[in-house]
Parts: C-alpha cells; structure tokens; sequence
C-alpha cells in the first residue's frame, strides 16, 4: 500500500483511467482462484452421474456396487434431496428425481478419495430410464401438441412477475399490448417480416466451475465457489438443505470469468448435496470441460418472428414480435430472459404500437441461465436486421433512418416508461463517422467482397425490482481505507471502479484503498448479485454513500475537535482541512484512535466505520395482459456498432476490416476499464456470431470441446476494433455511471449480418454466420458458381 | 498402477516427487509442489491455461506425464520474476490493460516469454501465432498481443 | 454422450531401455500396450475413451528416435521423437517447404513442443495435416519390430480407418524423406475455422516441379485432408495437370477432377457439400499460387 508521505497519490480518481487493484497478483500466479485454495488430505472428490436420455421416467437406480467401491465416501441421490429450487421460477431439484430432462442432467453423485475413484465409482451406478418423447424445438414445445416436461408447473412457485401457462411447457408467457398494432400495419409503406433462429451458445469461462462444501461441526455448511452471485447461492443452498440462510456461509474468491453462467446456482448445490453427508469432509466438485459445455447454463435458442412497418418518411408504425425461447429442462432463470426479451422487445426504437408475445418454453435441452447481454444479442440479431430491410426497401440511408427512430429522452417506450436522456444520436454518429459508413469501399482483391454494417441497441438491468446493493469502509490507521463488498471481481474491474468511488467520495488517494476479498457471505455486506451491468451503478451508489458516511464521521469528529462548522471542512489528499481557519490534519490516527481533547479533558471520535446502501425503490410492475406499466427497468445503456468487412468468394471466409462500437457510459468512471469492456464484449459476440453453435442432435451436444466448439483466437480478430463511448448523466448512477459489461456484444451478430448482406447481396441470417453458410448462401444466390 | 520418484527443476529448485504413472505435469506443479498459478482450464491440450516451459519450450503441461519431466527444467508463472522484479512481459500485459480476469493470463505470460526467448523481436503475425494456443474469453486479444510487442522493443 | 475423464485414466508408464526389449514388451503386451512420443492425440483419446491402454510405451528414449539430420543422399529424416517445432526450426527442412508448411499449421506452438509426425502418422487422423506432405515427398518409415529393422514406403502404409501395416511389436523410429526434386515448389493450403490452429474442414498439400517427361512439363502431387479416412490422392487431377498444357483452364478442370473424386462426410466442422467445393477452389488456388512460384 503506497503511503501518501512518501509517493503522491491519485487524486480525484473518478475518470481517470488508474491501474487496476487486482493485477500484480495475476500477472505473478498468486491470485487464489477457488481450485487453487488447499484443503488436506481430507477432502473429498465429487463426481456426477449424469443423464444419457434427454426424457425419460427413472424406474431404477442402484447405487450398492458404488458404494461399495473403497475409496467412495458418499453417494447421493435425487431421494436425499425433495426440495425444489430456482432463481425466479422453483422448479428443479439438485438431482432428478422421477424424471430426467436433458442429457447431461445429475442423477447422482459420489464423493471418493480420488477423482478416480469418483470416476469409477460413477461408471457402477446403474439408471433405467424409460424414454419418454422429447421436445427439442422451442416453437414445437409450446404448441399443444408436445408431450409435457413439467406436469407440475402449476404449482411450481415464483414471483408475481412471471406468468406461467399451467397445462403447457410455457413457463412464463410475457404480452406487450400496445397501441393498435392491427390498424398501424395498414398505414405502412413497408412491412417487413423475417424469423430467425439463433443456436444455444456457452458462456466458456476459461475456468471451469468449480465448488468445494464442507459442514462444520455445529452444521453450518461453507461452500468455496467461483461464484457471481455469493448471496444468491447462499439463499438456494439454504432452501435445497431446508435451513435457514445463517447457517450458510459462501466464499467466493477471483472468478476466472463468468459472463452470467457463474451466477445462480448450478453444480455448487452438488457439492453441498455431497458434504452434507460426507461427516465433516470438505467435498470439491470441479467440471470437466466437456461438462461445462452442456451439462451447466447455456445460452438458450430463440426462434423469433418479426414483422415491422414503415410509413414513406421511414417512420417505424408497428411491430409485432414472437419469441420462442428454448428454456430447456429447468426455466428457473430463463423466465426473467424471456421477460427481458419481452420488455425490452422493441430495441431501441420509438415504435407506437407494438405486439410481442414472449414465451419461455420447456424442451428437453440444457438449461439456460444468464449469459451476457441476457437475451440482448439473440433479440437484436433480428430487431437489427429487419431494421436494415425496412431501409433499404424505403431507399433510405441506412444511418438517416436509425437516427429517425432511436429512441430518445422523453419517449415512452415499449412498456409506456418515460425515457431518460440518452446519447444514442451521438452513437450512431460517432459509429457512422468512425467507419465512413456513407461510403461503398473497393475490395482488396477481385476474389473478395467488401461491405458494412450497422446496428443500435439498447439494454436495461434485469433483475427483481428491489435488487440491493450495500457496502462499508473502514479506515485504519495509517489514513488507509478498507471497503468491504458483495459484488465479484470477475474480471471486469470492479474492485478498482469501487476503490475509485471511495478515494473520490473520501477525498483520499486511489492507491489508499483495498477492496476487503474473497468476498464472504459471513462477514461481507449483502449483494444481490454480480450480473445485469448493475454494479459500477448500484454498488457503486452504495460504497460512494458508504464513503460519504466515514467522510462525515470524520468532519464532524474534526468539527467538534476544532470547534468549527463541519460544513466548512473538507478531506483532500488524506487530510482535513479547514477551510475557515486553514488548519489541516492527517487522516492517520485519528480515524481509529480519534483527537484528544485540549488538556487530557478525554477524546472526541474513535474508528471510523461508514455504511451505505442502495435499492432502487421506483420500479413497478407491468400489467399482465399489456405490459405496460410507469417504470419497468431502473435505465437503458444504448449504444451503437458498425463492421466493415471483406468476404472471400472462394471460401466464404470473413475478415473484418474494422468494428466500432459506441454506448452511452452516463459517466466513464474508469475510461480505460470501459474501452478494455467495448473491446473485450466485441470479441465475444463476434466469435459467438461467426464460430459458436451447440450442436444439439436430438438432445445430445456433438461438439462439447474446444476441439469441436470454435471461440475466437488471437487470430482472428479485426485489423481494428474501435472502442468509444458518450457520457449522458443517468441521474441516480454515481456521478451519472451507468453499467457496460455486457452491451457490447449484443449487437454483432445483427451488425455482421447487415455487413454479409452489404458484401454480397445475400443475407445469411442466423448465427453462426460461418463460412460454410455464406459461401453455400452465394452459391444458392448465383453469386458464385 | 505404477508410481515413480523423479527429480526436477522447478523454477530453480530441485524438486524430488513420487508420482503415480497417469499424473500430468499440471497436477504435479499444482497437487504436489502448491504451484497453483498453472491453470487447468481443459485437460485437453487445447485452451493453453496450464502452459509451462520445458527445458525452455512452452508445452501444455496437462499434455505431459510427470514421468517424463524426470531430469527436465520447468518454468511456471511463479518463476517468471527475478529476485522480486517482474519479467517485462509482466510488466507490459498491466501497462496495457490486458489482464481481466486473470485466468488464462499465467498460460499467457509463458507463451509470450517463451516467444520473445526463441524470437526477442516478433512481428505482430508472429506474436499471434505464438499466442493463438491461449484462449482467452475476457479481453479480446489485441491488449494482450500489443504487451508482447511493447515487451519486445523494451528489451 | 462423451463422458471424458476429469484427467488421465490410470495406466502404467513403461520406459523400455532398449528397441529390442520395446518390440517385445508391446508384442507381448499387445493390444493393452501402446507407444506413444509427444502424447497430445493418445493422452486426448485415452481421456475420451477412446483409447484404453494398460500400458504406455514412451519410446522418445529409444536409439534413433531423436534423429534430426540431413543427408545429401538420403535426404531428412526426422526422429519419432522430435516435436514439430524442431523440425520447423531445424534449417535444413527449409528444402521441404511443404512439410514446413503443413507442421507449422498444426494447433498451437505449445502443442507443437510435443506433436510429432510420426504421431501424426501412426494415429492416421484424418485431419493429419503433415501426412499429405510426407506422402507428396515420399517417405519412408524406419521401424524396428520384433524381427529387427525394417522400412515401409508411407505410400500404401494405410490400410483402412484406424488401420495401417503396422504390427504388434512394431515402433516407427523415424521417417526419411527422400532429397526432393530441384526446384519444386510446395503449397498446404488449411481451411479451418479459425485462421489457425483449428482441425482442418480441408487441407490441400500440393508438389509441383517441372518435370521434361510429362506433356505439360509439370509433376504434380497432391494430397486432401479430411476429406476421408486417411489422405486422399486424386490421381486424375494429377494426370490432367500433367498431360494438359499448364493454363488457367487446365488447373480448373483439375480442380474439378479433384472436386469430383471426393466423397467427404458431414461432420461438426463442415458439410461434405462444403468440402467438396473447398476442394475444388483450393486446389486451384493451391496449383496457381505452385506454378505462379515455378515460373517466378
């Protein structure tokens, strides 16, 4: 810790772009990731027995030869464990019970000596399913003539927000009613109207999940786990045990990244299932890779039909807009994507009348979760592309006709909530500008085909209308300050943003705050969890009041010591200064120990301890049957992207030329950490656009490896990738902050299409947009022979 | 199954290890010597977590028996600072905002040393090569690629 | 549904001391013993499941495994021993451009620390990429088996999916590359995924070299990967770019006689329909950029 009498530290933090708290321990390999902590010799390796039918009744399983393995400690059933359990939706169980539902699903698990032992043991459980029919089309799954995966939906517990359909595998359908959809189509010049499938996708967090359990003696259980969301899994580790929330204990160190599946509960609950019978045993259960691939969160399918018109001017009239999400086995999550892709589902347009059914649909496939830009990029794959059919069957610039529509501060949107100002006008410049989008460029050889693209997108927070956020700073002795938090450091930055807020609040240097971790449900203050880009924005508001709370325990400690006005003090550079009578004082010491009285006469203060929180109180619900409501979501980030790219004709291959991409920030706290967001988001939406697909046959996942499911390498990027953003205040967000994390890869696949479509006249519409499909799309079109 | 006692330099250090046939290299380093800064991100030799150097080489040390590294000096992440100064490839990824989440950055920084060992001035075409067997899911690359080359013309 | 291992299945690691003790432990031991050098593919598959030896046989210790030399005669050859990065470093294999060309291709660098070709070879993917190349330079295997020393031209050393000539006992020390003709030009043209490092969707090895004995003046050698079990050789694109005058329209219709020869499956990477056109426009690409460097 750099101390403020011998090196000048980083005043006014808040915009700067300072170093990162967290990367000395990273570039050296001493940052404890959840499989580096030891446990001893005691501890127990978990292994899972999985399902091999994607649905079926379980008519027997017989775990005797298992164990009795030596070596095996534990096994466990879906027996041991009836209570069911789920984010937003209650409706699975740690290990199925009387039926399976996707291939890959717990069955079972055994805890050993070894992960061979584990291994084999596994191999000695005997299941007989018998095989049900299965579902394994979204659109197919909510019609009435699908078999049913959950029976039991109707009594299946969730929030007032979601609206499960008894009777049928939808499990939350979510109406937009707005307007008269029926009557503005017949006032269009133009209607456009396309489906497209977008193909379940994985998250590939280069860490694996992984989660260690162990009771202690009075039965409290901890769990060890890479973990976005630490106070979540406390709350369902508590309800799959039948306890109470005290009794749990989560710690979560550095997270080896997330993008969303590492929040909720997955095979965590496994592990505890395991420790809760292994006599005090800590238990690690670790997925393999080819495990992380299907048998945990995916990103589920959509299958979305949308038909949007235009008058002649260009003005977007109506839309209307059928989603089918590919829930999978369990919806406990997928529910409040659907919602998402429900409220969220006019994109960033001012569209008077809309008509969205969104449906979240039972099939018999992995189970989706959250995955960055929750449900954005599947929406926008399609919102983007008719919104470039639409301008170019008007003939207007395609530039010209996004910035007629965007939305705007003022508007009422989707939902009838009034609009923030946004800076998506600027956006849209900026991306237009950036890439001379007005101008057809020449290819660089006779073999290949130039174009561009361009798309706006919008996304809000999803999340309970009262997720909280609460944090507290310490100082110590030496003027330095400890900030304790629940939200993760998983890689996007956090801990410095938080850090940043502090020092600001404070009136201290950067370099003079720690952020207390691993994050630990016993001792750190609640956060709902690390999802949603909602941390820079709530947490954030949370440490500045905490922050501000110490600074005002200081002032006033200092006022009294003085006999001043606490009003007329200040804290700069880690001193109290007057600025009455021009005395200073250094934070050291006192903020602990406090200020002796003149004359011995006792002390005035002692340890300073400040405590913020953070709920955002004004969301409401939205009406069942129109969703329409005063305040859906707590505010929008908006942004915009442009690609410029080459296609070679004689493989089909695209080599992008340059991305931009620009969001609205409301306030950059850490520019460069925002620009390493922008840069990083777009990789990963163009590596899902261009390589990603789970190749799901009849349930079962071809591709469950690296060998098999391409990601982006370091060859493979664009000759630039341009990373910008606009600053339009939100007001509630620290200093006018709102969340980045995960917008920048919700428009790629959308934009890439439009940029195909630019190059080669064809447009290849549903992801991946690989190689393969555009050079057979052109030899289909006649564009090559 | 057999096991076998080997001797091995690690980052230095002579070790002297008893491993079953069927340890890797990564399991060593991380189960028997505590060097958990080697990440095990797939087992398959494909998302370049766990690259060590071998006798010099970046190798996937989950693509290597323990066994076979009788007699062999390893390099992990622990052992690329001297006497408490980082390596400049250390230096360079913090300057240039390319660690994120931190996984894969070990696997990373080895890769790069090694290149820059082989190749002390790379071009960018060479840097990516040498890199491509290090997946990253968090930073896109291009910070990580321009450390290597900022590395490069410091040293 | 694959169901890998969390790590390596257990085996006993066996380190023969000499070739003649490593014939016989595998021929006694066969097929429970396997040899393997860097490990990459037999440590994937026995994750997999694939393979399930009790015994692995590390022959990187064997004499004349670690050979890496080059003969004005005899031409190169490499060891089983040698991992693919030392062949693409070792200088004198710049005069078997195409096989530097195909090794390089391979994964990762990191992998290549450990990848041999022989390994390439003796595990007969049909990804292979250095097969084609050791076939287009006409190697030939040196291995000892239970009888001694014996070689095996590599041309019609597979016999099937998964199988070749080899038998029980059998280990392949190295493989020697003929001195190629002068002036020949080589081309590995890989379609993946990615840019790099993926498994090949196609992998077009091309030889070209003048030659006075054919019509057109040329010899061509071409080999395709992954478009069937082992390498395939289209013989009538080879014959028409050798009886043909060497012009734009004879590379075509070669391409196509190469199109029209293979018969690729679908699989994760790519469609047969795909590769069928890949071939074809790779193959004329590959021919073109040849004869552009033959008459440079």
């Amino acid at each position: 810790m750099a101390n403020t009498d011998t090196k000048p530290g980083t005043m006014n933090p808040v915009g700067k772009s300072v170093q990162r708290l967290d990367v000395m321990e990273k570039v050296t390999g001493a940052a404890h990731y959840t499989d580096d902590i030891p446990f001893g010799n005691a501890l127990l390796y978990g292994r899972v027995k999985r399902s091999t039918v994607a649905h079926g009744l379980i008519k027997r399983i017989d775990v005797s030869k298992a164990k009795a393995l030596p070596g095996v400690k534990v096994v466990v059933t879906g027996e041991d464990f009836p209570n069911l359990i789920g984010l937003y939706l209650k409706d699975k169980t740690v290990f199925a019970r009387d039926r399976v539902r996707f291939v890959g699903e717990a069955i079972a698990a055994v805890a050993a000596t070894s992960e061979e032992i584990a291994e084999k043991a596994i191999d000695l459980i005997e299941v007989d399913i018998e095989p049900l029919p299965a579902v394994f089309d979204a659109e197919f799954g909510a019609s009435k003539d699908a078999p049913l995966i959950h029976p039991d939906l109707a009594n299946y517990e969730c929030p007032n927000f979601i609206f499960p359909v008894p009777g049928t595998n939808i499990s939350n359908h979510f109406k937009i009613r707005k307007g008269n959809t029926e009557e503005a189509f017949k006032k269009c010049a133009v209607i456009m109207e396309k489906k497209f499938r977008v193909p379940h996708v994985q998250h590939v967090p280069i860490e694996p999940h992984i989660a260690v359990a162990q009771v202690e003696p009075d039965g409290d259980v901890t769990v060890w786990a890479a973990s976005q969301s630490p106070f979540s899994q406390r709350s369902s580790f508590a309800k799959a045990l039948g306890v109470s929330e005290s009794k749990i204990r989560v710690i979560a160190g550095y997270v080896g990244g997330g993008f969303g599946c590492k929040a909720g509960v997955t095979m965590e609950n496994v592990a505890v299932a395991l420790a809760s019978k292994s006599g005090g045993r800590p238990v690690k259960v670790r997925l393999t890779r080819e495990e992380e691939f299907f048998t945990n969160f995916v990103r589920q399918g959509l299958i979305i039909n949308l038909k949007i018109g235009c008058d002649a001017q260009g003005n977007v009239l109506a839309m209307e807009n059928n989603q089918w999400w590919d829930g999978g086995a369990s919806t406990e999550y997928g529910v409040n994507i659907t919602r998402a892709g429900g409220y969220n589902s006019s994109g960033p347009f001012d569209i008077p009348n809309i008509t969205t059914n969104a449906m979240c649909v039972y099939t018999n496939h992995p189970i989706g979760g959250a995955y960055r830009g929750f449900g954005m990029s599947e929406l926008h794959a399609g919102i983007i592309q008719v919104m470039d059919m639409l301008a170019e069957k008007i003939g207007m610039d395609k530039v010209e006709f996004l910035k007629r529509n965007a939305i705007q501060g003022g508007d009422f949107n989707v939902t009838g909530m009034k609009m923030h100002p946004v800076g998506l006008q600027e956006c849209i410049d900026k991306v237009a500008k950036e890439l001379n989008f007005s101008v057809k460029e020449k290819a660089s050889s006779p073999t290949k085909r130039r174009g561009k693209g361009i798309g706006i997108v919008w996304k809000a927070p999803s999340m309970p209308p009262n997720a909280g956020s609460s944090a507290e700073v310490r100082l110590n002795e030496d003027g330095s300050v400890t900030v304790s938090v629940g939200g993760q450091e998983i890689g996007q930055g956090t801990f410095t943003v938080m850090a940043q807020i502090a020092a600001e609040a404070l009136g201290v240097a950067y370099e003079m705050v720690k952020i207390e971790g691993p994050v630990d449900t016993r001792y750190s203050p609640y956060e709902w969890q690390t999802v949603a880009s909602r941390l820079t924005w709530s947490m954030g508001n949370a440490v500045r009041r905490a922050a501000e709370d110490a600074r005002k325990n200081i002032l006033e400690m200092v006022a009294e010591a003085w006999g001043e006005n606490p009003a007329n003090l200040d804290i700069k550079n880690g001193y109290v200064v007057s600025m009455k009578s021009e005395e200073s004082i250094s934070l050291k010491n006192i903020v602990v120990y406090g200020i002796p009285r003149p004359g011995d006469q006792g002390w005035i203060g002692g340890p300073v301890l400040g405590r913020g929180t953070f709920m955002p109180s004004y969301v409401t619900n939205l009406d069942k049957d129109t969703g329409q409501g005063a305040r859906a979501v707590v505010h929008y980030t908006t942004g915009c992207q442009g690609i410029d790219i080459e296609i070679d004709t004689e493989t089909g291959k695209i080599e992008i030329i340059k991305a931009v991409s620009v969001f609205d920030v409301g306030k950059a706290i850490n520019p460069d950490l925002v620009k390493a967001q922008i840069e990083g988001g777009f990789i990963q939406g163009m590596s899902s656009a261009i390589f990603e697909e789970m190749k799901l046959v009849n349930g079962v996942m071809k591709n469950p490896s690296f060998v098999d499911y391409r990601i982006a390498t370091t060859a493979d990027l664009p000759r630039e990738n341009i990373a910008m953003f606009v600053e339009t205040a939100q007001d509630d967000g620290p200093w006018g902050a709102r969340g980045i994390g995960e917008h920048p890869m919700t428009p790629t696949i959308g934009v890439l299409a439009n940029a195909i479509y630019d190059a080669v006249g064809v447009r290849v519409s549903n992801p991946p947009l690989s190689a393969e499909k555009i050079y057979l799309a052109m030899l289909e079109a006649g564009v090559v022979s | 199954m057999g096991f076998h006692q080997i001797s091995v330099k690690v980052n230095g250090n002579d070790e002297v290890v008893t491993v079953s046939s069927n340890m890797t290299l990564l399991r060593m380093l991380r189960e028997s010597l505590a060097l958990t800064g080697t990440k095990n991100g797939c087992a398959a030799g494909e998302c370049g977590a766990c690259t060590v150097m071998l006798n010099g080489e970046p190798v996937n040390s989950c693509m290597v028996l323990a066994v076979e590294v009788d007699g062999q000096e390893i390099t992990t992440i622990e052992g690329l600072a001297k006497d408490g100064q980082l390596d400049i490839v250390q230096k360079t990824i913090i300057e240039k905002g390319g660690v994120q989440c931190g996984f894969c950055t070990p696997g990373m920084l080895i890769s790069a040393r090694a290149l820059l060992n082989r190749n002390p001035h790379p071009t960018e075409e060479q840097v990516v090569e040498a890199l491509v067997g290090n997946l990253c899911r968090c930073t896109g690359y291009s910070r990580i690629i321009e450390s290597v080359q900022a590395a490069a013309e410091r040293s | 549904m694959t169901s890998a291992h969390p790590g390596l299945p257990e085996f006993d690691y066996v380190k023969p001391a000499g070739l003649k003790e490593a014939s016989q432990f595998l021929a006694q031991h066969a097929p429970e013993a396997r040899p393997f050098s860097g490990g990459t593919d037999t440590f994937v598959r026995m994750r997999d499941g694939f393979f399930n030896p009790k015994y692995l046989v590390d022959v990187k210790g064997l004499e004349g495994t670690r050979v890496l030399k080059i003969d004005e005669k005899e031409g190169l050859t490499i060891g089983a021993a040698i991992p693919m990065n030392r062949v693409v470093a070792f200088a004198e294999a710049s005069r078997y451009p195409l096989l530097v060309e195909a090794a390089k291709s391979v994964a990762s660098y990191q992998l290549r620390s450990r990848a041999t070709i022989i390994g390439n070879i003796c595990n007969a993917s049909p990804a292979g990429d250095t097969i084609g190349a050791c076939l287009a330079y006409q190697g030939v295997l040196n291995i000892h088996g239970v009888d001694g020393p014996k070689t095996l031209p590599l041309n019609g050393f597979f016999t099937g999916p998964g199988k070749n000539l080899l038998k029980p006992g059998d280990i392949v020390l190295s493989i020697t590359l003929p001195v190629p003709p002068k002036g020949h030009a080589g081309r590995y043209i890989k379609l993946g995924r990615n840019r790099l490092s993926d498994l090949s969707i196609v992998g077009i090895s091309a030889m070209g070299v003048k030659d006075s004995s054919t019509k057109s003046g040329y010899k061509f050698h071409l080999a395709i990967a992954s478009v069937a079990p082992v390498p395939f050789i289209p013989a009538k694109a080879e014959e028409i770019l050798a009886n043909n005058a060497l012009n734009t329209e004879t590379i075509i219709l070669a391409a196509q006689a190469a199109m029209d020869a293979v018969t690729p499956i679908d699989d994760v990477r790519g469609s047969a329909q795909y590769r069928k056109f890949m071939v074809r426009n790779l193959v004329n690409r590959a021919v073109t950029e040849i004869m552009q460097k033959l008459s440079a």
